[in-house]
């Protein structure tokens, strides 16, 4: 009896494994979280540590005779095996070395060194910042484009989704601005604001702003309309349809609107710190690139992810003890 | 097989035809004068309905039933304000409405519980858009929240509940604004049979414990039948009112009655007048040709 129970049991766990839009948990789900991180770490460390896995260089050992061969020094496979075959021919000792990596693929632990050491080194020259207050400037200059662009776009968007002639008399122009990519307003930026952070903020908020009215608007559309016919025959009159209805209707899918355009936020900043004085996150990667130091760029790149994953699932996290009617606590009861 | 020979639909017990007197002596909530809907201008115009005239009693209960496209929804969005007559007048309390308001309540077939706010609150919103105190409100929704059997769901979010309670809160939510009339445009459609039965009998229960009138649209002949004093009933081609039938089912009303001679009779009629007319289904044309013998042999 047992056998055939078992049998039927592995068709039905492998049904729910590839079951379409399935929305049932399957045991072991927490594990492909972590895989999804890890697997791009095994193939990344394979690259690096696996000497037969790419490894287009040669790192010299020991020159020999080669007279531009310097220990330490990264050649071409080829050009080191066309060497050693003329000492060889010569019948001089052949020179050493091992398979490299190109310089700018550092192997993790050189990228884990230099996250430690990127946050403890003082910076090359007088004036240069720490990583850490590059980032500080870019989270800064990040936070107020964010928040100026959000502070008009948000209203100006519900009230785009709510009334049809402000939709009319916005999203055209909005739709026209959005074209223009916020990069090509740089040159103006500075022009106008300066060389230091309010051109890169403006860039920022030009780059989200046309987005984001657009975004909400839509978002704002979707709300069902029988949610206002059933308040309207409760009694609400307009302002409160607006405050009372629209808005906390659309409050939580707003709210996945702005996590989505924060990272779209993320991607105009290394575009707007390049604008006028070069400064913040970006201007550290460029320098630490200038210098040849790619496990710190790789630390930095990196740490952007970090910083923009942590907000994000931090985000997440309120998102669900703010909207707590959009928790699932039990299946409905019987009427 | 035998039939059994149907009495007249319109022939009434002397203890109903008394409670029609009663009725009629009550006054009048609601009046439709002359309504006309029509989509369209000049040669393309289309009537859905017109000449619908009727008056609705206190604590008066009206189904509408009618073939679909026969604008009964249509219909009952008019009368709550949430859409525009081409012609004709709605009267409450003899003075005419033209937008939604609290004094007309409506229960859509959709859910429209409103998803970010638990039952309480829920039932809440309508008294607080009128002013009322959050603790007076409360107190309030409490009360109707009790009513419909709901006491131990107050705090739940309308997610968490079945389709029936969820009706049922809604049903509470417009109550809770004490309306003149209780609109509700097919409320059970999205029900199974059996919490449809029991949402029928509940709402009876409501009905009799409250001082509302209830206009209550339907596709459901015994539904109709079942909860109604009166029934509106529409047509197509050409749209309009067919038949205002007074119903002959004595309350209170039982599931044993839905093999009674007065519902059968009833149910007949209305049958006759929604279906009646209607050219043969394609179904019956389809072709005879059999695609298998399997299990003939059973039979």
């Amino acid at each position: 009896m047992a056998e055939p129970a078992a049998a039927a049991a592995a068709p039905t766990r492998r049904r729910v494994w590839l079951k379409p839009f399935s929305d049932q948990s399957v045991p072991g789900q927490a594990l492909f979280v972590w895989l999804s991180f890890l697997l791009p770490l095994v193939v990344w460390a394979a690259v690096s540590y696996v000497p037969f896995l790419w490894h287009p260089l040669v790192k010299i050992q020991d020159p020999a005779s080669v007279s531009y061969f310097r220990p330490d020094t990264l050649v071409e496979r080829s050009v080191f095996r066309a060497e050693n075959a003329k000492l060889a021919a010569a019948g001089k000792p052949l020179a050493t070395g091992t398979p490299a990596n190109p310089v700018f693929l550092p192997a993790p632990h050189e990228v884990a060194q230099a996250f430690h050491k990127s946050f403890t080194t003082p910076p090359r020259r007088k004036g240069e910042k720490w990583l850490h207050e590059s980032l500080w400037q870019s989270i800064q200059v990040i936070f107020w484009g964010f928040t100026i662009s959000s502070l008009i776009g948000v209203p100006l968007g519900i009230l785009c989704g709510t009334f049809q002639p402000i939709a009319k008399l916005t999203e055209p122009f909005v739709d026209f601005t959005r074209y223009m990519p916020a990069p090509a307003f740089g040159a103006l930026a500075v022009a106008v604001l300066g060389i230091y952070d309010p051109p890169k903020i403006a860039i920022i908020f030009l780059g989200t702003f046309f987005q984001q009215v657009l975004v909400i608007a839509n978002t704002t559309r979707k709300l069902d309309p029988a949610l206002i016919e059933a308040a309207q025959t409760l009694g609400a009159r307009r302002p409160q349809l607006l405050f009372r209805v629209i808005v906390p209707g659309c409050a939580f899918d707003l709210y996945n609107d702005m996590r989505i355009l924060l990272g779209w936020a993320w991607t105009y900043l290394i575009v707007a710190e390049y604008i006028g004085a070069s400064s913040g996150i970006t201007f550290f990667i460029n320098q630490q690139a200038k210098y040849r130091i790619y496990d710190n760029v790789f630390a930095a790149i990196i740490i952007i992810g970090i910083l923009g994953f942590t907000t994000d699932r931090f985000l997440a996290w309120l998102g669900v003890h703010l909207f707590p009617w959009k928790r699932r606590r039990s299946s409905a009861p019987a009427t | 097989m035998t039939t059994v020979a149907l009495p007249d639909y319109r022939q009434q017990s002397p203890e109903v035809a008394a409670r029609f007197q009663r009725i009629r002596e009550r006054p009048v909530i609601l009046q439709v004068r002359d309504l006309e809907k029509a989509y369209g201008a000049g040669p393309s115009r289309h009537v859905v309905f017109d000449h619908v005239t009727l008056d609705i009693h206190r604590r008066e209960f009206i189904t509408v039933i009618g073939p679909s496209g026969c604008g009964k929804s249509t219909f009952v969005r008019i009368v709550a304000g949430l859409d525009e007559a081409t012609s004709g007048q709605i009267l409450l309390d003899n003075h005419p409405v033209s937008e939604p308001g609290p004094d007309r309540g409506m229960v859509f077939q959709g859910y429209t519980l409103f998803p970010w706010l638990t039952v309480k609150r829920n039932v809440m919103f309508g008294l607080e858009m009128r002013g009322r105190a959050r603790s007076t409100a409360e107190t309030e929704a409490r009360q109707w929240i009790d009513m419909v059997g709901l006491a131990k769901f107050e705090n739940s979010y309308p997610h968490e509940l079945s389709g029936g309670m969820k009706q049922r809160v809604a049903i509470a939510r417009a109550l809770a604004n004490e309306p003149r009339i209780l609109l509700m445009d097919e409320p059970f459609g999205a029900l199974d049979a059996q919490t449809r039965w029991k949402m029928q009998k509940y709402l009876l229960q409501i009905w009799k414990k409250v001082d509302v009138t209830i206009l209550f649209i339907t596709h459901d002949l015994d539904e109709a039948i079942f909860l109604s004093d009166r029934i509106l009933v529409l047509g197509t081609n050409p749209g309009g009112v067919r038949e205002i039938i007074e119903n002959p089912v004595p309350r209170p009303r039982t599931l044993e009655q839905f093999l009674s001679p007065e519902f059968l009779a009833l149910k007949a009629r209305l049958d006759h007048l929604i279906h009646g007319d209607e050219p043969p289904d394609e179904e019956d044309k389809l072709p005879l040709g059999r695609m298998t013998t399997a299990g003939d042999d059973a039979e």
